[in-house]
């Protein structure tokens, strides 16, 4: 039990996330490295961003899944250690968006894997990128 | 006389088979239709004499019966001329441009997935833009091409 | 010496898109090298023939979210070119505003990434803090930081009040400031032109003879630009120059893409001083007739192309769009071929490839050859970032001035 606090209270102190484009347009992604940067400064949450699902504790996606992202998207998933959770960057990635009748689009990110967190806009602003991670590691506290 | 008068004088001096296929549609725009027999020789005299040495693109259409490209090729003075030609969708062939505008690759391959046309003479490669495992012989932007074609074809396989 | 073939790709989170490629070594140059596109295919071409035109102007508009006012304003040039509309010149201007802040935005962005893949992280975090600058302006101008929704079909939605001229003007006096500061830093700083000066070689007839386009073509001498060639809005009025640049390799392309900003400056200042009264929009029909329109735009990555045919209803019956970024990818396994393995990422960096606009789709390819082959972005940066290092390069003790 205090270890599982612990483990827990590091958890929340330091997520490490990893980014992945299912298909986006780029905007949700540069607004996940804006807020990364100076001005905004995601890292003072301990948020730290890596380049391998093995690492990360957090998958944060951007854009509409397709057919074709499907199979990747889910490998990505599998890889990453329990516990795990998924973050739905932008309006695209919550349900589809504006490319939600597409020939190549399957529609948002939970059509394939869970998710925990929704963040909409169309870019989400920084802002809203940062309430909405504040509001997950809030959430695990309980 | 200004350029695109001059322009259209020259081809119809050079190609008189052009006559009333050749219009000026605004400043810095005309338009070209050729037969496709007649492309390579047109855009090789337009590569080579013109100064018409940038592609743009090759923009493919359904128009019904036929397929139409658009090869917008642009001068150094910022005249495009649009050359059309159409293919009937029974037999899609089209000889390459790469000869020419050796940066075509990318734009032929399109019409080949996209279209369904067949390119002659295109180097060896990956096919573009469409993904690997996409069923052969579903080309989108076809006309009478529906997501439900697809989505039937894909659920037979699994 | 066996030839090795690592691929990369296509996850990798330097670049945040999907793309890959497959490099064949000899040693540690490259012999050969081959890229993957179409990660990124959507289908946008489709889908608009669906939608009305009102619609597509919000489809097109994400198809890429960095130079998202350039495809707007490339497709609406088009669509008003066939409607026969005539645009106020006030939304003419107003829309240039944009598009040249937009141009800002874009290369500050791409300095910060290219300054990464080097390793000079001091720099993308300081680049990328000036571009907040801009953003915020394009914010105050527009509503939002990116896809702005400025256009509409015959002008524009939003027009700029005399206050807010004022802070726009002073947010590019800043810039501008900032600007000298990096660009004497590009032509100055050692290590920086170690790094950069002879990679990515494409030669002036190369360029030519492969359609490279933007920045990437006129860093090897080639003087085309479309806003002054076929000058759309209203660039006829504005003074501006083409930077061009004869080093035909990455320091070539980060000079061209440094003064271009203050080119950028110049015309925003240029356009907000002398902006004319007026209406900023005219009623546009719902139907579009019958008719074609071939509209170009100079996006920051380059040219930008836009085909519509309309049939007289409300949707088109056919819209073609043509990114930059697939206009120089025919250049950038020219230019990777004969390099070293460590160049790599910033080859790739330098042409600014935006596959979203490219492929305007998705799918994603299994990496699927032998573990100990695969390399992934961040270890080639990295292994880049040390092989430099081993030789005398280290972009990591570039000391910047702090302001």
């Amino acid at each position: 039990m205090v270890i599982d606090k612990i483990v827990n209270w590091a958890r929340i102190k330091s997520p490490w996330i990893i980014h992945f484009n299912t298909g986006a347009c780029n905007a949700c992604d540069i607004e996940i490295l804006a807020s990364l940067t100076p001005v905004y400064d995601l890292e003072r949450f301990g948020v730290l961003l890596k380049g391998t699902p093995r690492h990360a504790d957090v998958l944060v996606c951007s854009g509409p899944v397709t057919l074709q992202t499907k199979e990747r998207l889910i490998r990505i998933y599998n890889q990453m250690a329990e516990p795990k959770f998924v973050v739905a960057v932008g309006t695209c990635a919550c349900s589809g968006g504006v490319f939600h009748d597409c020939y190549c689009v399957s529609g948002g990110i939970d059509s394939v894997i869970p998710v925990s967190a929704y963040i909409p806009g169309c870019p989400a602003r920084p802002e809203a990128i940062i309430d909405g991670v504040v509001k997950l590691l809030n959430s695990l506290k309980k | 006389m200004n350029n695109e008068e001059k322009i259209k004088t020259e081809l119809l001096q050079k190609f008189p088979y052009l006559e009333g296929k050749c219009d000026i549609i605004r400043q810095r725009r005309i338009t070209v239709e050729v037969d496709k027999n007649n492309l390579i020789g047109l855009l090789s005299y337009l590569f080579n004499d013109l100064k018409f040495d940038y592609l743009c693109t090759i923009t493919g259409l359904d128009i019904g019966d036929n397929l139409q490209f658009i090869y917008h090729v642009a001068n150094k003075d910022g005249i495009v001329i649009n050359v059309k030609t159409n293919v009937p969708k029974s037999d899609p062939v089209i000889s390459t441009v790469t000869g020419i505008y050796n940066g075509a690759t990318f734009y032929e391959r399109e019409l080949e997935d996209l279209l369904g046309a067949r390119v002659e003479g295109l180097p060896e490669g990956r096919h573009y833009p469409l993904p690997d495992n996409w069923p052969k012989g579903q080309y989108p932007l076809r006309k009478d091409w529906k997501l439900e074609n697809m989505n039937q074809q894909t659920k037979t396989e699994e | 010496m066996g030839i090795i073939e690592i691929p990369i790709g296509p996850q990798h989170p330097a670049l945040k898109e999907p793309a890959s490629f497959k490099l064949y070594l000899e040693g540690e140059r490259i012999a050969a090298s081959n890229v993957t596109l179409g990660y990124n295919h959507r289908g946008v071409e489709k889908a608009c023939e669906a939608r009305t035109y009102i619609e597509d102007l919000y489809l097109i508009e994400r198809v890429c979210g960095i130079c998202s006012h350039s495809h707007s304003t490339c497709f609406i040039s088009a669509v008003e070119e066939v409607a026969k509309l005539e645009v106020p010149k006030r939304a003419k201007y107003i829309r240039t505003i944009i598009g040249e802040l937009e141009r800002v935005h874009s290369h500050l962005l791409w300095l910060g990434v290219a300054a990464h893949e080097i390793g000079f992280d001091t720099l993308f975090m300081y680049s990328w803090r000036d571009r907040e600058v801009v953003m915020d302006t394009l914010e105050m101008l527009s509503g939002n930081r990116v896809n702005y929704g400025i256009n509409k079909i015959g002008g524009v939605r939003r027009d700029i009040s005399e206050e807010q001229k004022e802070k726009a003007l002073k947010a590019v006096d800043a810039l501008e400031e900032r600007t000298k500061y990096y660009i004497e830093i590009v032509n100055s700083e050692t290590t920086l032109i170690g790094r950069l000066k002879d990679v990515g070689k494409l030669s002036y007839e190369d360029a030519m003879r492969l359609h490279a386009a933007g920045p990437t073509a006129r860093a090897s001498g080639v003087d085309r630009d479309v806003r002054r060639d076929d000058p759309y809005l209203v660039y006829d009025e504005i003074p501006f120059n083409v930077i061009t640049d004869n080093h035909c390799d990455v320091l070539g392309r980060t000079i061209v893409r440094v003064k271009e900003l203050i080119e950028s400056y110049k015309i925003i200042r240029f356009a907000l001083n002398n902006i004319p009264q007026g209406d900023i929009a005219v009623r546009s029909p719902r139907r579009i007739p019958a008719g074609e329109a071939f509209s170009r735009y100079e996006a920051p990555r380059g040219e930008d192309v836009h085909y519509v045919r309309g049939n007289g209803t409300d949707k088109p019956e056919r819209v073609k769009l043509r990114a930059p970024t697939l206009a120089n990818f025919a250049s950038i396994t020219y230019m990777l071929n004969g390099g070293y393995l460590a160049d790599a990422p910033i080859v790739i960096a330098a042409i600014d490839p935006c596959f979203s606009c490219t492929d305007r789709s998705i799918s994603i390819k299994h990496i699927d050859s032998g573990k100990e082959n695969i390399m992934d972005w961040e270890s080639l940066r990295q292994y880049s970032i040390d092989w430099h290092k081993n030789r005398g390069f280290n972009a990591k003790n570039i000391q910047l001035k702090v302001k």
